[in-house]
């Protein structure tokens, strides 16, 4: 993948990329049963919901599972001013002509991709219903617009994701929209697994650095209920390895990439300093 | 020369006639020193004794204080006249010998340390107190010059000094009263913390007597909070959330931290435990020393010093008696050795101490290592036990090494590193290490203090409240710590239920309520007479509307079981109100500002409308472009400013027993202020949002009397009437939540809007008289309460400052439908902002 990914670097190119032979696929280390789960709801393409906080892997599991089910991956990044038409398409002037414009939804139903709403809970509940028809046994999309409806490709398969914190009380998804959906857990790997990501993410990384800065962000999580919002993720402790990879002193390197970014408050960046300082005192 | 002067000599001996004749105590102590003065010269020699005899005469006791003090002056200060001159001056004062005394005894110290115009100045000052109140001139002369000066010479002096006159002049403090306090400030704060100490006393003075007075004499609370406040160092009362977090990070555990009595002048201040809590002193030298402090007493609880069978076997191995229940004292195993106790104790804190530190590491990273570098930065503190402190450095670094893969273990602490060593293990190393008598004797405590490593200390100082061990479930350990606490007395009594007051069950079955502490104005406390129940006559409405409750133990609900009375809030109190307005004004501003600033997103134009002021380009472009395609769109093309319908209605219901009254622990006031001023600031802002909100407020005393005070209905304006029964609010009785949200459900019925969402505001868990100690039985009415709330489409969310609360919030809103609040003087800015994060 390296190397077509090189060719292809600052150029536009189309939102479904079905993986060529010869591509690596994207690292996912395992932490339970989900990519059986994930194959089997494939299997019957049902669609599944992936559940977890913030940077623990879901995006890179899907990547991954797309990668080996050779699927090409379509990811919208829901926000709150989210309309179905930028799901499902509009109509655009060009020249003297209108022209009907599919939306990334639209694309993903035709071709067989894998179509991933990404914090889906950020959109307004009208735009989500539009992908209900597509979520039981009629695997159908309407456009409305158009007056037409699309059978699903036989490939296609709808992916959510949605991180429940309690930012979401107000906000959760509807009953009726969650239960159509296979649900998997995510959360922070563990430490083994952890271990294993970090060495495998950042190369160069020393067994002992990754052990410590594992055992660190183990127990920074434990602060979660002290008032922070969201907890250390892996994503966090990739970066510090990162930075301590690229030179930097690992107690400024895990400062600027486990503490500052997530926290204001004085004490709680003290207590972080506190664990990170233990791990990494010379 | 002696003879020119033979009619002087004459002269003595006449007066020393005279004096045998008055006292021959007198004239034999006098004969001792006269050798010494003689060499001065005759003249000399008669004006001293002269001195003597007319101090005599004017007092028994002045004169033999003088005659006693001659010797030493003179030998001092190599004079005589001087001094003389100034002891004559007492005889101006009625019963001045005790200031004479003390005048004589620190003569020769004053020559010696301030020099002869350093001892004039110092006289000088002490006739000028001796003239103002004989009383404070001797408590001036009474005090060792050397105290006095704070080796500063005579500037010390006139440090203490001024205050002590400015203080005399304008509020009749006398010198005895202000010195002793005024001395300990200096010498733990340093001279410049003198004057404001001072000011701040004589501030406190003004408003009484008795309570300055205790102030100065650093008895009084204030003053002692005055002075921890202001000692240098890292203080772990101010710090307590951190420490907390530490230790909930490498423990995972719920420890008790409470403060100890520790005060300046007890000494080195240490972190102790008693089994059940930690202690924690005001202020330690540094950060690193009381974070080693905590991390290591809290070792001792997690690894076992106070475990049953542990203690019992060392106590067994000693030969002494375990008490089978209740606290334990660890004097008996000390008093054996007598005078070599303090030297026994250290060896056997070193022992024990290098026990727990070495299985701390294990758990905490690079602990011993710390420990270590911060020893060897400290390095010892006293002569007299180096030699303690260098072994356990010593020890402490073996013990490192031991954690190394083929450490090498000595075969004096080697056994201490057995992960199955107890504390009677440690207790039998000490033993040996005790009698090969190579470490020296300690005699006083700051040596014995001294000794211990930083975050180190003594770990008998208390009674210990022995744990059973750490296998057993909780419920085991919760029961023991009753059974503790019913023994111990002193430490508080734990009412039950705890949110209500001692005080509120006595009134019986009175309905009148009266707010929990008189805080509230007379105006308040008159309205407040006028209790509901009076006003609307005893009629069956009276009674209030009735809810189910969840009985868990019957898996059933009991019907009609408990009855909410709606009432008005009758106390109001508009000053305090604006007092609020004012203290929060910024904070409001600031709010404000930041609602604004989300406006445009929030009350976004309506889009896509069929009439309106203004075109929706994006629709106008959908609309041309479909027209075109052959469509017929629908003409849904303009926008609208329009106040957006309302989506969110939220009822702010906020917990009103008894506990909210409390003191905050960091100071400040009371939590109820703080709930006051969340509250205030949560309605003025909801008038800049525009959503629609409620406020009200719960208490509860048994089934049948749960108040609900509507403070502010759904679309009631926010008057100066709401406002000032938001000042009034303040807490009584007890709190049956489940009740409260139940009703509050159920004022949420008629009104329209998409969103609904219960915002609850508390400080404890629901807890009510008639609960009978069962705190599941309303914790799972609650969680039921909740359960049905949800079922309604209310959506509740728990806002606490019981940092607790992590035990029990969970089960009863589920996770992620609650925050504690850890910092509760945050509550008025957050209480907003929480509900903006919500509603995003």
């Amino acid at each position: 993948m390296k190397t077509a990914v090189n060719r292809i670097r600052g150029v536009e190119r189309d939102i479904v990329q079905v993986p060529l032979a010869g591509d690596t696929a994207p690292y996912y280390e395992p932490q339970g049963n989900e990519v059986a789960i994930f194959e089997a709801a494939y299997k019957k393409r049902l669609p599944v919901m992936l559940k977890g906080p913030t940077g623990c892997g879901k995006t890179r599991f899907l990547e991954h599972m797309a990668f080996q089910l050779q699927r090409p991956l379509v990811t919208v990044s829901c926000h709150e001013d989210l309309t179905s038409s930028d799901l499902v398409g509009r109509f655009l002037l060009e020249g003297a002509d209108t022209v009907w414009q599919d939306g990334p939804l639209t694309r993903a139903v035709k071709v067989g991709a894998i179509c991933y709403l990404d914090e889906i809970v950020e959109a307004r509940t009208d735009s989500t219903v539009v992908i209900h028809s597509l979520t039981d046994h009629r695997r159908k999309l309407t456009i409305e617009k158009k007056g037409q409806e699309i059978e699903a490709h036989e490939d296609f398969m709808l992916v959510i994701s949605y991180n429940p914190g309690y930012q979401t009380v107000l906000k959760d998804l509807k009953p009726s929209t969650k239960q159509r959906f296979i649900g998997i857990n995510f959360d922070f790997p563990a430490e083994d697994i952890e271990r294993k990501i970090l060495i495998n993410e950042v190369p160069g990384i020393s067994p002992e650095t990754a052990q410590q800065l594992v055992a660190a962000g183990r127990k920074a999580r434990l602060l979660k209920d002290h008032g922070l919002e969201e907890s250390t993720s892996t994503r966090a402790l990739v970066y510090a390895a990162n930075m301590m990879n690229a030179g930097l002193d690992p107690v400024a390197a895990c400062q600027v990439a486990m503490i500052n970014p997530i926290t204001d408050d004085i004490e709680l960046s003290e207590a972080l300093m506190e664990i990170v300082q233990a791990h990494f005192a010379v | 020369m002696a003879a020119i002067n033979t009619e002087t000599q004459a002269v003595i001996s006449a007066l020393l006639q005279q004096l045998k004749e008055a006292s021959l105590v007198a004239h034999r102590e006098v004969e001792q020193v006269l050798p010494v003065i003689r060499p001065h010269g005759d003249d000399v020699a008669l004006a001293w004794i002269e001195a003597c005899r007319k101090l005599f005469d004017y007092d028994r006791e002045a004169g033999k204080a003088f005659i006693r003090g001659s010797r030493e002056a003179e030998k001092i200060s190599e004079t005589v006249l001087p001094w003389t001159a100034q002891a004559m001056h007492f005889m101006r004062w009625r019963s001045s010998w005790r200031a004479l005394e003390g005048f004589m005894q620190n003569l020769p110290r004053a020559f010696g340390s301030l020099g002869h115009s350093g001892q004039r100045r110092w006289a000088e000052i002490g006739f000028v107190w001796c003239g103002r109140q004989i009383e404070s001139g001797n408590a001036y002369f009474a005090t060792p010059v050397v105290e006095l000066s704070g080796r500063q010479g005579i500037a010390g002096i006139e440090q203490l000094n001024t205050p002590a006159e400015e203080l005399f002049e304008s509020r009749k403090l006398l010198l005895g009263t202000y010195l002793p306090g005024a001395l300990r400030v200096r010498n733990l704060l340093g001279a410049q913390a003198i004057l404001p100490w001072a000011l701040r006393g004589a501030d406190i003075m003004q408003s009484g007597r008795a309570r300055g007075e205790a102030y100065f004499r650093l008895e009084s609370e204030e003053s002692l909070a005055l002075l921890l406040e202001h000692l240098p160092g890292f203080r772990l009362i101010d710090r307590n959330r951190l420490l907390a977090m530490l230790l909930d990070i490498w423990y995972g555990g719920d420890f008790e931290l409470k403060e100890s009595s520790w005060s300046p002048e007890k000494g080195r201040p240490f972190v102790e435990t008693d089994g059940c809590s930690l202690f924690l002193p005001a202020v330690m030298s540094n950060r690193d020393e009381a974070v080693l402090a905590v991390l290591h007493a809290a070792g001792h609880m997690r690894f076992g010093t106070f475990e049953r069978r542990a203690m019992k076997a060392m106590f067994g191995g000693a030969g002494v008696d375990f008490p089978e229940t209740g606290p334990v004292s660890w004097a008996p195993l000390f008093i054996r050795y007598g005078e070599d106790a303090l030297r026994f104790q250290l060896i056997f804190d070193l022992c024990e101490d290098l026990r727990v530190d070495f299985r701390v590491q294990q758990l905490v990273p690079n602990y011993l290592q710390r420990l270590i570098a911060t020893a060897r930065a400290t390095g010892a503190r006293h002569p007299g036990t180096s030699a303690f402190f260098d072994l356990a450095l010593a020890s402490a670094e073996e013990a490192l090494g031991a954690t190394r893969a083929h450490g090498v273990r000595s075969k004096r602490f080697g056994p201490l590193f057995d992960a199955a060593a107890t504390v009677a293990d440690a207790f039998r190393v000490a033993s040996v290490i005790y009698s090969n008598d190579e470490l020296p004797h300690v005699a006083d405590l700051e040596a014995f203090h001294a000794a211990y490593l930083p975050g180190r200390g003594p770990n008998a100082t208390r009674l210990v409240h022995p744990q059973e061990r750490r296998e057993q479930s909780q419920q085991t350990q919760s029961q023991s710590e009753q059974q503790d606490q019913s023994q111990e007395q002193g430490e508080e009594q734990e009412q039950t239920p705890q949110n209500a007051e001692a005080g509120d069950e006595q009134d019986g079955g009175k309905r009148q309520e009266v707010a929990g502490y008189g805080d509230s104005s007379g105006a308040a406390t008159q309205s407040a007479q006028r209790s509901d129940a009076q006003q609307h006559g005893s009629n069956v409405a009276d009674k209030g509307v009735p809810y189910p409750e969840w009985d868990y133990r019957e898996m059933r609900y009991k019907r009609n079981w408990s009855w909410v009375q709606e009432k008005r809030l009758s106390e109001s109190n508009l000053s305090e109100t604006n007092r609020l307005m004012k203290q929060y004004a910024d904070a409001l501003k600031r709010l404000k500002r930041a609602i604004q600033s989300q406006k445009p997103t929030r009350t976004a134009p309506l889009l896509r409308q069929l009439d309106g002021d203004d075109m929706d380009i994006n629709a106008v472009v959908g609309y041309v472009a479909e027209k075109r395609a052959g469509r017929s769109p629908s003409p849904a093309i303009y926008r609208r400013r329009e106040q957006q319908q309302r989506e969110i209605a939220v009822t702010l219901l906020a917990d009103m027993s008894t506990s909210i009254m409390q003191h905050l622990p960091e100071g400040g006031g009371r939590l109820v202020d703080r709930v006051r001023a969340g509250v205030l600031l949560f309605a003025e802002s909801m008038e800049e949002v525009g959503d629609n909100y409620s406020i009200a407020g719960f208490c509860s005393k048994y089934r049948d009397n749960v108040s609900y005070y509507k403070i502010k209905d759904f679309d009631q304006p926010l008057s100066q009437d709401v406002r000032s029964q938001i000042g009034g609010m303040s807490g009584r009785l007890a709190t049956r939540m489940g009740a409260a949200i139940r009703h509050a459900t159920a004022c949420f019925e008629g009104i329209e809007s998409r969103r609904r969402l219960l915002l609850i505001l508390s400080d404890g868990r629901p807890e009510d008289y008639d609960d009978g100690g069962d705190r599941r039985y309303l914790h799972e009415d609650t969680r039921m309460a909740v359960k049905e709330a949800v079922a309604k489409g209310v959506h509740p969310f728990c806002i606490t400052v019981d940092t607790m609360a992590n035990q029990y919030l969970p089960q009863i809103f589920g996770r992620g439908h609650y925050l504690v609040l850890d910092q509760i003087n945050s509550l008025p800015n957050k209480l907003p902002e929480i509900y903006f994060r919500l509603r995003r």
